[in-house]
């Protein structure tokens, strides 16, 4: 299930490696400068917090020029990204140990604070879930990398926000910068402007966060749900389209069940083949499947009108509605299928 | 220009089968299936069954193959327990016949119309939070965060299975 989606994320990155090894240069000489502040701020997450403020205010011009490196990678990362839940994670976790097998250890926590943007609450997630594949000898050395990334990365955070109009939480200040040490899961959040700052709101406020983002997705999968607004009403086309979906199987599997007698199961061979070419990515070969190989002819016999599927003029889904006849009627969109993670 | 589309015709297959996970799904689910439904042919012709408990195994046997395509799921794994758990014969299924189905929908659509106006928000959204955990195999013991990742898999995989289905039953009808 990754592998596509990893395979996307390998050619952004071999298209960023060089502007990587100058951050890489950058990132030393960052070091000496931070480093103080880092021995001093690493065990206490509240003081850390107000030095990063600190320094974001005031180093703020001079780290924008250098920024907009970060941001071109940001961006470029972007667009390759699928939004999405556990697995994009995990192809997080390949690429960054790619990254990490090419000798550029203190860059691969870079990579992964510079999708600050929208990918915070991914990165707090994975932060959970990271693996122990990192030796202990690189801890420290490794600690300190990521305390400093992190206050670029609420810098970053800032001049992103000034440059990036299309990110969704651009609101005044903010940010959010999660943090990478991996023994402490500290999750730093800048809380908005007026807004509480207590410890259960901000957790309230990423759940909340973490499951708007889920409500997405699914409107992209559930046909009809972008005319509804709210997550009621949401909730309520995604449970009629399950029961749709469901209702279908049954149907199907009756259906099967009476022909299942004189089922010439040796037809095997030709529908996986089928399958095989109707979900491969064949916008080249569109053509000739349509030729060649009849997939969904309408059904002749009447009452089950569920095939009329034709790759080339992509149909969106009705909306089931209540009876049996219609729902039976819905076109497919297929292009639009996929695992979207 | 007919040579092309001839030449095209020959390389419909993919040439790397395991990337897209639309094809892997549908590719292990026909493995498991079809086997199972030669296997219920066979075994139908020696004994003298009724048609209900035919249709329940076939039902059995689908569902089966649906949770072993989908390993990477955790409503698979549940839905894979169910089904071993229940015994072949004495299967009932979850969801019954089509028309006791739109009953059950219709009459949750009527009773919802009188409640949506007295009760809040978060209350429609627990209901209907509560009925998403019905449909989904193992929904009850999951929290909200997870019944959304979960759906979204589900749906989809959903989609795929009838997609087959339906071409399966296509290849033999015509």
């Amino acid at each position: 299930m990754l592998e596509g989606l990893v395979s996307q994320e390998s050619l952004s990155l071999n298209s960023m490696d060089m502007s990587v090894l100058e951050r890489l240069k950058w990132v030393q000489q960052q070091q000496q400068q931070l480093q103080q502040v880092v021995s001093q701020s690493i065990n206490n997450s509240p003081e850390l917090l107000q030095i990063l403020q600190f320094h974001g205010s005031n180093n703020d011009e001079f780290l924008q020029s250098s920024f907009s490196q970060f941001q071109m990678l940001g961006s470029g990362f972007g667009p390759n990204y699928n939004m999405g839940f556990g697995p994009p994670l995990e192809a997080l976790d390949e690429c960054i140990s790619r990254t990490s097998s090419c000798h550029m250890e203190p860059v691969d926590t870079m990579e992964v604070l510079l999708k600050t943007g929208e990918e915070n609450r991914a990165i707090a997630l994975k932060n959970k879930r990271k693996p122990e594949v990192k030796k202990r000898e690189e801890e420290k050395t490794e600690k300190k990398i990521k305390v400093e990334a992190e206050t670029e990365s609420s810098m970053k955070g800032k001049s992103n926000m000034r440059n990036t109009e299309a990110s969704s939480d651009t609101s005044k200040e903010t940010s959010k910068g999660a943090s990478e040490i991996q023994k402490l899961d500290y999750i730093h959040v800048r809380a908005r402007r007026g807004q509480a700052t207590d410890r259960h709101s901000l957790a309230e406020r990423a759940r909340r966060e973490k499951i708007s983002k889920k409500m997405k997705y699914l409107q992209d999968i559930v046909p009809g749900c972008n005319k509804v607004t709210g997550k009621a009403g949401m909730l309520d086309e995604i449970i009629n389209y399950v029961q749709c979906l469901q209702r279908q199987v049954e149907f199907l599997s009756m259906k099967l069940a009476v022909l299942n007698p004189e089922l010439e199961l040796a037809v095997e061979d030709i529908s996986v083949k089928q399958f095989q070419a109707y979900f491969t990515n064949v916008t080249a070969s569109k053509q000739s499947i349509m030729v060649d190989v009849p997939l969904f002819p309408l059904d002749q016999q009447g009452s089950l009108d569920l095939s009329a599927i034709n790759p080339n003029q992509p149909t969106s889904i009705e909306a089931p509605s209540a009876s049996w006849e219609t729902q039976s009627q819905s076109l497919y969109n297929t292009s639009s299928l996929g695992f979207h993670y | 220009m007919e040579r092309q589309i001839i030449n095209k015709r020959k390389r419909v297959f993919s040439l790397q089968p395991n990337k897209n996970p639309n094809a892997l799904f549908a590719r292990r689910y026909v493995s498991h299936l079809v086997p199972a439904l030669k296997k219920i042919n066979m075994n139908k012709s020696s004994l003298k069954t009724n048609h209900q408990s035919f249709e329940k195994t076939v039902k059995h046997e689908v569902d089966m193959a649906f949770a072993l395509s989908a390993q990477e799921f955790a409503w698979s794994r549940f839905l894979q327990q169910k089904l071993l758990s229940s015994p072949h014969d004495d299967l009932i299924s979850t969801s019954s016949s089509p028309s006791e189905i739109l009953e059950r929908s219709s009459k949750k659509q009527v009773g919802e119309k009188y409640q949506d106006r007295d009760e809040e928000e978060g209350g429609e959204i627990k209901k209907r939070l509560k009925e998403l955990q019905k449909l989904l195999p193992g929904g009850e013991e999951m929290n909200m965060e997870e019944i959304l990742s979960e759906i979204g898999s589900y749906i989809v995989c959903l989609e795929l299975q009838m997609i087959v289905l339906k071409s399966i039953v296509q290849d033999n009808t015509s």
